[in-house]
C-alpha cells in the first residue's frame, strides 16, 4: 500500500516559483507600495504558522504521530525569544526599570538568574531550540520507550500542554503569567514598529518556511523517509525487520519540536505579544486542522492550509463573528470524513471519480479498484 | 459642687424616680420585654439607661436579643406625642396616598395616632435615632450573650456558648456554670464544658488552670490551640514550669488531633473529587474504553446534560426565552414553587440522559460510524463537532455562565468530631456510586450490555454469530453519551454552567480513563479515586490548586512509564 506522497505530483519548478514569490516578489511588491504593511505583516504571521503546520504534518502525515503538543513547543520557543526581546526594551518600559514591568510589578528588585543570559542575542536562539528540544527529546523519550502510540500519544501529548499552559498562567514561574510578554521595542537595535524591520522579519519567515519545505522535501525522500513512512504504515514490522523504531520517532520528535519552536521565535516579534493562551490545546487542534484540511503526507499541503485557514479565519471572524467557529468545526468534519487527503487530494478524488463512473460505463460487473485505494490505511 | 453637677444629680434622682414608677406602671399591665426596653430607651440619662438594660439578666428570653439589636442597629426611634412625652416607636407601613410612614409604638405594637384617632404619618428622617452610647452598648452586649445562652435552639445556644469564651472572662462563668446544671442536650454539655475549661485557663486558682489545659488537650479543643500556646509562652516568661508543661502537653495532643481531622477532610475531598472525576469519565470509558471512540466532543454532551437541566429548571419555574440565530422564541413556564419546584431535578435527571444520549445518537449515524476503523480521524472530527456544538451553546443560551440553582439541603454540613462533611461533597460520592451501579448492572445483567460486551471482545466473531454490530455500535455510543448527559445534570448542581463547561473536564476525563486502563470499568473507578486522592493530598501539602495539578499530570505520565496501558490490561493476542 506504500504510495508515493502525493506532493511528488507538484512539479519542483512550481515549488520554486512559489518560494519566489513569498520571498522576493511579495516584499519588493510591499515596497513598491502594490502589498500594505499590514498586510505583508499578517502574511508573515501565516507563513510561520505554515511552518509549525509543516513540522505537525512531518510528524503526522509521514509518521503517523498525532501531536498536539506542538503549540507547546511553538509557544516555547516564542517565549524564549520574548525573553530576550522584554530584555531590549530596557528603560523604556511603564516603570523605567531596566526590568522587565511584570518583574516590578510582582516586587522584584533584582532580575532573576535565569533571565540574566537573555541578554545576548545568541544565547536566546540557542535556547528557542535548546529548551523545546530538550523537553520533547525527554517525553519523547518516556514516550516511546514504553511504546505509547496512536491515540494515547495524543493524548499524553494533550496533557502535556495542558499542564504547561496551567504553569505558564503562573505568575511564580516569572514568566508573565497570564498577561505574557508584550511591549516589545527592538530586534539586535533594529525599531520593530517601524515597516523595513517587519519586511525584514516577514523575509527571514519566508526564508525559513522555503528551507523547512525544501530540507522535509529531502528528508523524507531518504532512506530515513521510507521508515518514517514504514512506521506509519505499519510500526510492527519495521520493528520485527531489526529497526530501533523508536530512535526515529524520538528523532524526528524532537527535529519537529525545534521547526515548531523556531516558527514560534519569528512569529513574537512580528505579532508582538506572547501568553498561555497561544499554548492550550485547542490552538495544536487548530494547526492540526489547517494540515488535514491543505492535505496531509504531502508537504505543500500544510502550507496551503495554515494559509487558507487563516485568512479566512481573519476574514470571518470580523464579517461573521459568530459564525467563525462554526465554519472551522463544520468544515473540519466534512474534510475528516470526505476529503482524508485535503484541498491536494481534490484533483486525485475527482480522477478516481471520473474513473469510477467510466469504469461502471464500460463494464458495471468490474469490482471497482479505486474505493480501496481511496480508504485510509493507518493503525 | 458647682451648679452643673447639681442639676445633673437632681436630673438622675427624677430619672430613677421615673424608671420606678415606669416600670412599676408597665408590670400593672403584663410586664413585656418590648415595654421594658420602651422603657430603657426613654430614661433620660445614660446610668437609667444602663440600670433598665442590665435589669433584663433578671429574666433572660432569647426576643431580648432582636430587639436590643434593633435599638443598637438604629431601627428605633424617638416620637414626641402631642402631650410632649417621648415615645419609643418602629417604621411601619406607608400609608395609602401619602409619602408618610405609619409608625407603632415600641411597648405595645399599637399604632400611634393623633388626638383625634388618626394614625399618625412621619417622613423618614423627621424623628430622631435611639442613640446609644458605647458603655450603654456594652451593657447590651452582656444582656445579649446571656439571654442567647437561654434560646432554646440548640444550634443557637451552643453558638452562644461558644461566643460565651471569647475573651476568657471570669465574669461569664457563672452564668456558665448555671446554665450547666439544667443543660440536658449532650452537645451544648460539650460546648459547655469546653467554654468552662477556655475560661478557667485564666482562672486565679493553679489547679483550676491546669486542670483545664489538660482537659482541653484530652478533648483537642481547636479553639483552645491558640490560647494555649500563649499561655505556654507566658509560662515560660514568668518562669511556672508547671504550668507550661501542662499547657505544651495540651498544644501537642491538639496538633495530633488537626492533623488527623485534616488526613480525614482530605480523604474526604479526595473521595469526592474522584467521585466527580469519575461521573465525568464513565460516559468516556464506554465509548473511548470499550468502543475505542476518541470523543473529543464528550465534554459537550456534558454540558448538554447541564442545559437540559437548566431548561427543566426554568420551565418548572417561569419559563425561559431563548433566542438562537436572532429568532426569538419562548418556552412557557409551569410557575411552580416550593416543593413542585424542589423537584424540578427528578425529572432533570432522566431527560438530561436521554437528551444527550439522542444527540449521541445523531452523530453516531451522522459520522461516528463512518469512522469505527480510523480512530485518529475520529478524534479530530469530534474535535470539530465539539467547536460547533461549544458554538451552538454560545448563539441559544448566550456566552456567560447560566443560573442553575441548587436545592439548600446541598449547602448545608454535617460535623462529626470536627471533620466536616459538606452535604454537597456527600451527594458527589452518593451519584458516583449510583451510576457506577446503574452502569454495572446494564453492562453485565441487561441483554443489551451483552451484546455490547460481546462486540467489544471480538466484533466480526460477534457478526457471525447475528449480532448486529452496527446497531449495538450506535446504542453503545448513545448509551456514553446519556452518561455524559447525566454526569452534566449532576455537574449543574456544584458548579457554573456556561458553553465551555465540558472543557474542564475534558483532558481529566480522557487522562482517568488511559490511566485506568482502556476497556475497564473498574479501572475506570479505580483510577478516578486515586487521581482524586493525589489531587487534593497535593493539594494540601503545596498548599497550592494549581502546582498540585501540574505535578499530578506529571505524575500520570510517568505512571504510564511503568503501566503503559494502564491499571488493567485487557490482554490479547492480536497485535493491534
Amino acid at each position: 500500500m506504500n504510495k508515493a506522497p502525493a506532493a511528488s505530483k507538484i512539479r519542483t519548478p512550481l515549488l520554486i516559483a512559489m518560494a519566489v514569490f513569498l520571498v522576493i516578489v511579495m516584499p519588493v511588491l510591499n515596497v513598491a507600495g502594490v502589498i500594505e504593511d499590514f498586510t505583508l505583516n499578517v502574511w508573515g504571521k501565516y507563513l510561520c504558522y505554515a511552518i509549525m503546520a509543516v513540522s505537525i504534518d512531518l510528524l503526522w502525515g509521514y509518521t503517523g504521530l498525532l501531536c498536539l503538543g506542538q503549540a507547546l513547543f511553538f509557544t516555547l520557543g516564542g517565549y524564549m525569544m520574548g525573553m530576550h526581546l522584554m530584555l531590549m526594551i530596557g528603560k523604556l518600559g511603564s516603570y523605567n526599570s531596566d526590568l522587565p514591568d511584570f518583574l516590578v510589578f510582582l516586587g522584584h528588585t533584582k532580575l532573576p538568574a535565569i533571565w540574566q543570559p537573555f541578554y545576548s542575542f545568541p544565547f536566546a536562539m540557542l535556547m528557542v531550540f535548546l529548551v523545546p528540544g530538550i523537553l520533547a527529546l525527554i517525553f519523547g523519550f518516556l514516550a516511546f520507550r514504553s511504546r505509547i502510540k496512536g491515540v494515547y500519544f495524543s493524548i499524553l501529548t494533550q496533557a502535556l500542554t495542558y499542564a504547561a499552559a496551567l504553569l505558564f498562567f503562573r505568575n511564580e514561574l516569572l514568566m508573565g503569567g497570564n498577561n505574557g510578554f508584550t511591549d516589545f521595542r527592538t530586534l539586535l537595535g533594529a525599531n520593530l514598529r517601524e515597516a523595513p524591520t517587519q519586511r525584514i522579519l516577514y523575509i527571514v519567515s519566508a526564508i525559513l518556511l522555503v528551507a523547512v519545505v525544501a530540507g522535509c522535501k529531502w528528508l523524507t525522500s531518504t532512506r530515513f523517509g521510507l521508515i518514517q513512512r514504514a512506521i506509519r504504515d505499519s510500526e510492527n514490522r519495521v520493528l520485527f525487520s531489526g529497526y530501533a523504531t523508536a530512535n526515529f520517532k524520538l528523532f524526528i520528535f524532537v527535529l519537529c519540536a525545534m521547526i515548531a519552536a523556531a516558527a514560534g521565535a519569528l512569529y513574537v516579534p512580528q505579532v508582538g505579544i506572547i501568553n498561555p493562551g497561544e499554548m492550550t490545546t485547542e490552538r495544536s487542534l487548530e494547526a492540526v486542522v489547517w494540515v488535514a484540511l491543505g492535505g496531509r503526507g504531502t508537504l505543500v499541503g500544510p502550507v496551503l492550509g495554515a494559509v487558507s485557514v487563516n485568512a479566512l479565519k481573519s476574514w470571518a471572524t470580523r464579517a461573521y463573528p459568530d459564525m467563525w467557529l462554526l465554519i472551522l468545526g463544520g468544515s473540519f468534519v466534512l474534510v475528516v470524513m470526505f476529503m482524508p487527503k485535503g484541498i491536494i487530494g481534490i484533483p486525485a478524488q475527482v480522477r478516481a471519480l471520473i474513473a469510477k463512473m467510466k469504469n461502471r460505463g464500460a463494464n458495471s460487473r468490474q469490482p471497482v479498484t479505486t474505493k480501496q485505494d481511496a480508504e485510509v490505511t493507518e493503525p | 459642687m458647682s451648679c452643673g453637677s447639681l442639676i445633673r444629680k437632681v436630673l438622675m434622682v427624677a430619672g430613677i424616680g421615673a424608671f420606678v414608677f415606669a416600670s412599676q406602671k408597665a408590670a400593672a399591665q403584663e410586664e413585656t420585654v418590648r415595654s421594658k426596653i420602651a422603657a430603657a430607651i426613654v430614661m433620660p440619662d445614660e446610668e437609667g439607661r444602663i440600670a433598665v438594660v442590665l435589669d433584663l439578666k433578671k429574666n433572660p428570653s432569647p426576643e431580648i436579643v432582636g430587639w436590643l439589636d434593633k435599638w443598637k442597629e438604629g431601627l428605633i426611634f424617638m416620637y414626641e406625642a402631642e402631650d410632649g412625652s417621648i415615645v419609643p416607636v418602629l417604621m411601619g407601613d406607608k400609608i395609602e396616598g401619602t409619602r408618610k410612614i405609619a409608625i407603632r409604638k415600641l411597648s405595645d405594637d399599637a399604632p400611634v395616632v393623633d388626638g383625634t384617632g388618626n394614625q399618625v404619618g412621619v417622613t423618614k428622617f423627621e424623628l430622631d435615632l435611639a442613640d446609644t452610647s458605647s458603655s450603654l452598648r456594652k451593657a447590651m452586649r452582656e444582656v445579649s450573650d446571656l439571654a442567647a445562652l437561654a434560646d432554646p435552639d440548640v444550634e443557637k445556644r451552643i453558638k452562644a456558648i461558644e461566643n460565651s469564651s471569647v475573651g476568657q472572662r471570669q465574669d461569664k462563668l457563672p452564668g456558665l456554670l448555671e446554665l450547666q446544671k439544667i443543660e440536658t442536650n449532650s452537645k451544648a454539655n460539650k460546648a459547655l464544658e469546653q467554654a468552662i475549661a477556655i475560661i478557667n485557663l485564666r482562672s486565679d486558682d493553679k489547679a483550676k488552670r491546669l486542670a483545664a489545659a489538660e482537659f482541653l488537650g484530652n478533648r483537642g479543643s481547636l479553639p483552645a490551640f491558640d490560647l494555649l500556646k500563649t499561655i505556654a509562652l507566658e509560662s515560660k516568661k514568668s518562669g511556672d514550669k508547671e504550668m507550661e508543661k501542662a499547657a505544651l502537653l495540651a498544644v501537642s495532643r491538639i496538633e495530633m488531633h488537626i492533623s488527623r481531622i485534616n488526613a480525614a477532610g482530605t480523604l474526604f475531598r479526595g473521595v469526592s473529587s474522584g467521585s466527580v472525576l469519575l461521573v465525568v469519565a464513565i460516559g468516556l470509558a464506554i465509548t473511548f474504553g470499550l468502543m475505542g471512540i476518541i470523543n473529543m466532543a464528550h465534554g459537550e454532551f456534558i454540558a448538554v446534560g447541564a442545559y437540559t437541566t437548566y431548561v427543566v429548571q426554568n420551565v418548572f419555574a417561569s419559563g425561559l426565552r431563548l433566542s438562537p440565530f436572532g429568532q426569538s422564541f419562548e418556552i412557557p413556564g409551569l410557575g411552580l414553587t416550593g416543593t413542585g419546584m424542589s423537584l424540578y431535578f427528578v425529572v432533570a435527571l432522566p431527560l438530561s440522559f436521554l437528551v444527550a444520549a439522542l444527540v449521541g445518537l445523531l452523530l453516531e449515524r451522522s459520522v461516528i460510524q463512518f469512522l469505527y476503523r480510523r480512530p485518529l480521524e475520529s478524534l479530530l472530527a469530534t474535535w470539530g463537532v465539539s467547536l460547533v456544538m461549544q458554538q451552538l451553546f454560545r448563539l441559544t443560551f448566550g456566552p456567560n455562565n447560566v443560573q442553575v440553582s441548587s436545592p439548600l439541603w446541598l449547602s448545608g454540613n454535617w460535623t462529626v468530631n470536627d471533620v466536616v462533611f459538606g452535604w454537597n461533597r456527600l451527594f458527589v460520592i452518593g451519584f458516583a456510586l449510583l451510576i457506577i451501579v446503574a452502569t454495572w448492572l446494564v453492562l453485565n445483567k441487561t441483554s443489551l450490555g451483552l451484546l455490547i460486551r460481546s462486540v467489544m471482545q471480538n466484533r466480526n466473531m460477534a457478526a457471525c454469530m447475528g449480532v448486529r454490530t452496527e446497531r449495538v455500535n450506535m446504542l453503545t455510543f448513545s448509551f456514553g453519551c446519556g452518561l455524559a448527559g447525566l454526569a452534566g445534570a449532576f455537574l449543574s448542581q456544584i458548579s457554573n454552567v456556561g458553553p465551555s463547561l465540558g472543557q474542564n473536564y475534558i483532558v481529566d476525563a480522557f487522562m482517568t480513563v488511559v490511566v485506568g486502563g482502556v476497556g475497564n470499568i473498574l479501572g475506570t473507578v479505580i483510577s478516578a479515586l486515586g487521581i482524586g486522592m493525589a489531587d487534593q493530598s497535593l493539594q494540601q501539602y503545596l498548599g497550592n490548586p494549581v502546582i498540585g495539578k501540574i505535578l499530578v499530570l506529571f505524575g500520570i505520565i510517568l505512571f504510564l512509564q511503568w503501566r503503559p496501558q494502564g491499571l488493567f490490561v485487557t490482554r490479547s493476542r492480536s497485535l493491534d
